[in-house]
């Protein structure tokens, strides 16, 4: 069983008066419970790729599948519940609600999901502490390191327990410690949980993480690497 | 509380300046709303209550096509005794019977043509302000007294005093000459000219013997214990009238056609003003909420990358619109409450007011607050934020996910 | 005069830099603007319409009398009819017409009833151009001279009376020996007053007939003159009340009718309180406007700062961006309020509440009349108004600290 399944994907972007080639007829599979970097130098693709992998952008053409299911032909409705419920998503930076505490940004989406008042609590708790947050529940984002941040939108990813989490340069704005530990996080929540992970990055330190390696250019896979095999 | 309320609360509490100068703007306009309505209103009252306060009364039973003719000959029979009958069956203290005529009246030396009415002594100060508005003398008191009581104005037209004699010629019910003395006992004012110039009134009894009414009056006026039972009354009168007579019971609004329409279209103009201070207040809330989610695009990116539909972040941007609604509706009725509660009870004048008798208004102003002009207003403007809040929250609603997370 | 033209230049396209709030805010002010001024012109043609009817059913802009007829307005109190000093002062050029009336309480009958009327006595070539009754004859003939005997009656009192053109009636008047003398009169003529109310007051005849009847020879009430414009009687007053001496009383218009003078008056002040009103309740969106616009250019303030703008450079530069969008508000607003006067220069038909109107004395048409002084007022009031609205967040602006601001996020 696959956890997301491109064939043949396509997609072509309007940047003023020029076509911009997104991607270029991309197929891949990540097995479940996967842990695979995407590298490629800027606008090789790798962030169109974890969007249409999302259900947040949708292809011109080829199919995605994600856990089994077709989603590339879903309407908005059903492409958000498919998120809600199969997708976590960790961004660069600044991807938390601002006026929401560390607990509340991980409740909401439970409560969007309709998981019950104390039901939330106590897993946004476990999961709070699960990524090391404990004591830092209710503080608001900006009152919260870069990584202590990073940590609170990857508890929000995982707090649906997702079939796959997407990640777009999560490391991109911390500094090489915080990263490392953000990495181990990963691998743990990766093995303990199996968890899929999907990342996009151009650094060297957390591609030396992943156990399939990736390497995107002009909308195109150019290499696919097993780490694990080499 | 839930975490949408929480995030709804927090959202426009990011810019706590913007969020007050807005709901200062629906205070602003709250405030001035709650105070035109409740003048409007208590205005209107005023303006009815003494308009009808003299003559008019509420309700007027009359025979048909009366009203509009006022031929000596439309007469109601028996008049004294119905108005006793509906007093007694309704139980209704504020019911009198009266005729009326066009007369030469005459002093030594002058000769005017004026309205006499004939009215019961005992009941007459019961519906009417005119025999509180006696200034010299008394009001009449024998109901076949040769006696009369006129205007100021009038007395001073025709050169008389206080106990002046006076003759009056008119034609009587049968045609003939109707001719009399009566000596002045009173000498009312009420400040409206017309009324202080052209109406008198005698003895309602004396009135049918000079008139060859044969017991007849032309009116039998009834006042309500206030406007709002007017129409249920009417009913009831109604059904108390002998059939096959051609009585008929007129509102005062039949009566004095002109007095809805002065509101009406006073109201017009009101409502005009009302309108352009909505409007700019709902453009208010209309920037107010557009910045707040052009600024928050990127969020609401990521918000939707989480798995919310758009449709859900279009309606938070409608419960925020709603939250500084109702903050704005709270704090306007409560101070504009406070405000217009004082100017109840002390009302307001303003230069040029003293010359308002001309409308049948008084020279003090006196707001009419009640549940009504209280939040006619507020709400009008609650719900027009919610209308402007519609285009922001229509943005977010069609906003892409990929698109909108670009944004800076 | 280079800043000048930096600053105005970096104000438009500040302004349209958020074009969207920009606009928003411009269609507000315009909203208000074409208001403040629709709603002026609206007030103003209501008075006008007030006083127009007021003044042609009968007053004309200055009358002159027998000092004592205001107080008893009958057969005894009369003057002379006049000589040609008087007629020397009338026949000048600030008049445009002016009519000599008798003017009697009088009682009318007809075959079946009677009512108390004001019988005027009038020179039906004179009058045509001072008051309505002419124009506004719909049945019969009007006045042919002085010595005319018909009667023109108004159409409610023709109905009280149950009388038409072409019946007789009977006028029973008092003459200055307070004896009853009467005539009888054809009815020649209906006419339909602008105000209902009107036509069970007033009934005409011919000047010298009514004379006659009374035995008065060539006295007369009043002299109504006209001048050219209502609200610029005081010239006219003046020099006519110098003429005439003190034998007579002379008044102007808004002496002898108190309560609409003082609506003109008041209507000064509603117009005024209605402009600020609406700029109040622009005020507060403007001041979020600006305070947005100044937030999100701190760094970029910060940077001119430091590169060695003024604070007070950068305090013009917000109210100059301010006060542009208030003047295209104001240009665009009169404009569309303009238009709308245009085409509602034939008025306003509100015949549905006429009686209403009646009642507050005005006519069933309402013809806006826009005045430039109202226009004017506006645009002061927004402009000083809205710089010192725009001083809060434009001081907030200049005083940030260019370090500070250029390292805010």
């Amino acid at each position: 069983m696959y956890a997301v399944r491109c064939i043949d994907v396509r997609k072509i972007y309007k940047q003023g008066d020029e076509d911009v080639i997104g991607l270029n007829g991309v197929s891949i599979e990540v097995e479940e419970g996967g842990f695979v970097c995407l590298r490629s130098p800027s606008g090789g693709g790798k962030t169109t790729l974890l969007n249409v992998m999302g259900g947040l952008d949708r292809p011109d053409s080829g199919e995605i599948w994600i856990a089994g299911k077709r989603i590339d032909n879903l309407s908005k409705a059903p492409l958000a519940r498919m998120r809600l419920h199969r997708i976590g998503f960790v961004f660069q930076a600044y991807n938390l609600i601002p006026v929401l505490t560390a607990r509340e940004n991980v409740e909401f989406v439970m409560q969007v999901q309709g998981v019950s008042v104390v039901d939330r609590k106590k897993r946004s708790l476990e999961i709070l502490s699960e990524v090391g947050l404990e004591g830092l529940e209710d503080r608001r984002p900006a009152k919260m390191s870069g990584g202590q941040q990073q940590r609170v939108a990857v508890a929000r990813a995982i707090a649906s327990n997702p079939a796959i989490v997407l990640a777009d340069e999560p490391t991109a704005n911390l500094d090489s410690n915080t990263a490392r530990h953000l990495m181990e996080l990963f691998v743990e929540l990766n093995q303990h949980r199996g968890t899929t992970f999907v990342i996009a990055t151009h650094d060297q330190m957390v591609m030396s993480y992943a156990r399939r390696l990736i390497r995107m250019l002009d909308g195109k896979l150019v290499e696919d690497i097993d780490q694990e095999a080499v | 509380m839930s975490i949408t309320f929480r995030l709804a609360w927090r959202n426009i509490w990011r810019q706590p300046r913007r969020t007050w100068l807005t709901v200062g703007a629906l205070v602003f306009s709250n405030i001035l709303l709650i105070f035109l309505i409740s003048v409007q209103l208590g205005t209107y009252l005023m303006m009815i209550d003494n308009t009808l306060a003299p003559l008019t009364g509420h309700l007027q039973v009359q025979y048909e096509g009366y009203k509009d003719d006022q031929r000596i000959h439309q007469a109601v029979p028996a008049v004294r005794g119905l108005a006793a009958d509906i007093r007694e069956r309704l139980s209704l203290e504020t019911i009198a019977a009266r005729g009326a005529a066009f007369a030469l009246t005459s002093s030594e030396d002058r000769t005017y043509g004026v309205q006499i009415i004939g009215v019961e002594p005992e009941f007459e100060p019961r519906i009417s302000t005119l025999p509180g508005l006696i200034k010299e003398g008394r009001f009449l008191d024998d109901i076949n007294a040769p006696e009369i009581v006129i205007g100021a104005v009038l007395a001073r037209n025709l050169r008389v005093q206080l106990g002046d004699e006076l003759t009056i010629l008119g034609s009587a019910r049968d045609g003939s000459f109707a001719a009399t003395v009566v000596r002045i006992v009173g000498i009312f004012e009420s400040g409206m000219v017309e009324l202080d110039r052209s109406f008198a009134e005698i003895p309602l009894g004396f009135f049918q013997d000079t008139f060859v009414m044969d017991g007849a009056g032309h009116t039998v006026v009834i006042n309500a214990q206030n406007l709002f039972s007017v129409s249920t009354l009417q009913q009831q009168v109604q059904a108390l009238l002998p059939d096959m007579e051609g009585l008929v019971v007129h509102d005062w609004d039949d009566l004095q056609p002109g007095l809805r329409q002065a509101i009406q279209a006073d109201l017009l103009g009101a409502w005009f003003m009302y309108g352009v201070l909505v409007i700019l207040v709902a453009f208010s809330v209309l920037n107010t909420q557009l910045m707040s989610v052009l600024e928050r695009t990127r969020e609401f990116g990521i918000t939707m990358s989480l798995g919310l539909t758009s449709g859900r972040l279009g309606w938070l941007i409608m419960l925020e619109t709603a939250m500084i609604g109702l903050l704005g509706l709270g704090l306007g009725v409560f101070l504009g409450g406070l405000v217009v509660y004082w100017f109840t009870v002390n009302g307001f004048t303003y230069p040029g007011l003293e010359l308002a008798a001309q409308f049948n208004l008084p020279d003090r102003i006196y707001p009419n607050l009640n549940s009504i002009s209280l939040l006619v207003g507020p709400c009008i403007v609650f719900l027009a934020s919610l209308v402007a809040a519609v285009y922001p929250a229509a943005r977010v609603h069609f906003l892409q996910p990929v698109q909108a997370m670009r944004a800076a | 005069m280079g800043t000048a033209s930096i600053v105005l230049n970096l104000a438009w396209r500040n302004l349209w830099r958020n074009y969207r709030r920009t606009a928003i805010m411009l269609v507000a002010v315009v909203v208000g603007v074409w208001a403040m001024i629709f709603m002026s012109a609206m007030m103003r043609g209501m008075v006008d319409g007030m006083l127009v009817g007021s003044i042609r059913s009968l007053p004309g802009h200055v009358q002159i009398h027998n000092p004592n007829f205001r107080d008893d307005p009958t057969v005894n109190n009369l003057f002379p009819s006049p000589n040609e000093n008087l007629i020397a002062v009338l026949e000048q050029e600030d008049v445009v017409a002016w009519s000599s009336r008798v003017r009697v309480p009088a009682v009318v009958m007809s075959e079946r009833n009677f009512r108390g009327v004001t019988l005027i006595g009038i020179d039906p070539v004179a009058e045509v151009s001072v008051s309505f009754v002419a124009d506004d004859m719909t049945e019969g003939r009007f006045l042919l001279g002085t010595e005319d005997t018909g009667l023109i009656l108004g159409r409610r009192l023709a109905e009280r009376l149950e009388t038409e053109v072409g019946k007789r009636v009977v006028v029973l008047t008092q003459d200055p020996s307070n004896e009853i003398v009467d005539r009888g009169f054809r009815v020649i003529g209906v006419y339909e007053a602008q105000v209902a109310s009107t036509e069970e007051i007033y009934a005409f005849v011919g000047r010298s007939t009514l004379q006659t009847l009374l035995g008065i020879g060539g006295q007369v009430s009043e002299i109504a003159v006209l001048g050219a414009d209502y609200r610029d009687t005081e010239a006219l007053y003046h020099r006519i009340n110098a003429a005439v001496g003190n034998r007579l009383e002379v008044l102007p218009w808004y002496e002898l009718n108190r309560y609409l003078s003082s609506m003109l008056g008041m209507m000064d002040g509603f117009v005024l309180i209605w402009i600020v009103v609406i700029f109040l309740a622009l005020s507060f969106g403007l001041v979020n406007t600006l305070m947005m616009s100044v937030f999100e250019r701190v760094r970029e303030i910060g940077l001119m700062m430091a590169l060695g703008m003024k604070p007070g450079v950068i305090l013009g530069q917000i109210i100059t961006e301010s006060l542009m969008l208030l003047g295209m508000g104001l240009l665009i607003g009169d404009v569309f309020a303009w238009v709308t006067i245009q085409r509602l220069r034939e008025g306003i038909d509100l015949s549905a509440v006429s009686e209403g109107l009646e009642m507050m004395g005005a006519g069933s048409v309402l013809t806006p009349s826009l005045q430039a002084s109202d226009v004017v007022l506006a645009t002061i009031v927004v402009l000083v108004l809205g710089f010192l609205a725009s001083l809060f967040p434009a001081m907030r602006a200049s005083r940030y600290h260019p370090v500070d601001a250029m390292t805010k996020v």
